[in-house]
């Protein structure tokens, strides 16, 4: 497995930084693409007059998603690397639920 | 890229069409899919507000912060907040966001409201919902890019009960604030 390429020293390290900024550049770029500086198109998802978040968000899941699961069977990515969350389901969901009130409250 | 952007069409002022969500959504995956293949790790957002606030309060109250294991979970991790993986990715998704938006023709300055409200109420409100989003965020360890984003494509499984609740909150609360927005 030679990916992810910075803990397998196929990548230096040192070079962290520059790539946590890039890949914050094209994340940044897709979500304004998308539509998602604009507070109005987002909370619409929650009036359902426009889709977009829900389109926009599990188009994203799945592709990434084929993407982990491809490189893992040809023996390129190991997701035993992968960052895995710890499941704390009951402040997951009160925190879901605070966050989705604010979210529409505050048009984030 | 919509048909209507970059900066050789540049002649009419009108904001260029937002993108398909579908191909949006597949840039997106495919940004997530580089972080795990370059860097192990997905995207975020709300840690770099915690790693940021983690070090302003240790500058101030040094005491405090060091009896504080959430501040200490932070601090551990970088001397300064532009050494933060995570901080420096979000400076990133301002560059992008605002370069797309550039390019778009879509930066204005202005306030995002429906007509039945005003500036101020409507100001007062984003603060009580960012308020509420940073409190769910740090509650849930992580927010719509750390845990639905990133976690939701690892299929953890708290990530999706994560991602069904902040919907659930969102509709629930949608009707109550609807004079904001229409």
């Amino acid at each position: 497995m030679t990916a992810p390429l910075m803990s397998s020293g196929a990548l230096s390290p040192d070079y962290s930084l520059l790539f946590a900024l890039l890949i914050g550049i094209g994340f940044g770029f897709f979500l304004e693409r998308a539509g998602f500086g604009s507070a109005r198109k987002l909370v619409a998802q929650f009036y359902l007059t426009d889709l977009s978040v829900f389109k926009v968000m599990f188009t994203a899941l799945v592709t990434a998603m084929v993407g982990v699961i491809f490189l893992n069977r040809i023996g390129f990515l190991d997701v035993g690397e992968l960052p895995l969350i710890g499941t704390y389901l009951l402040p997951m969901v009160v925190g879901g639920l605070i966050l989705g009130s604010g979210f529409v409250i505050g048009g984030y | 890229m919509s048909r209507e952007s970059g900066i050789g069409s540049a002649a009419e002022a009108r904001p260029g069409a937002y993108m398909n969500p579908y191909l949006a959504g597949i840039g997106i995956g495919l940004v997530l899919l580089a972080a795990f293949v370059i860097a192990g790790r997905g995207v975020g957002a709300s840690g770099a507000f915690a790693s940021v606030v983690s070090f302003v309060v240790n500058l101030v109250a040094p005491g405090h912060a060091a009896d504080n294991p959430f501040y200490q979970k932070y601090l551990s991790r970088a001397s300064n907040p532009f050494k933060d993986w995570l901080f420096v990715e979000v400076i990133g998704v301002m560059i992008g966001g605002f370069l797309s938006g550039y390019f778009a023709r879509r930066v204005a300055k202005t306030i995002e409201r429906g007509p039945n409200i005003t500036d101020q109420k409507r100001l007062v409100l984003a603060f009580v919902g960012g308020v509420l989003v940073s409190f769910g965020a740090q509650f849930a360890r992580g927010c719509t890019s750390g845990q639905s984003i990133t976690g939701g494509a690892l299929l953890n499984l708290g990530s999706w009960a994560f991602t069904m609740s902040v919907f659930a909150g969102a509709y629930g609360t949608a009707y109550f604030v609807r004079r904001e927005w229409k």
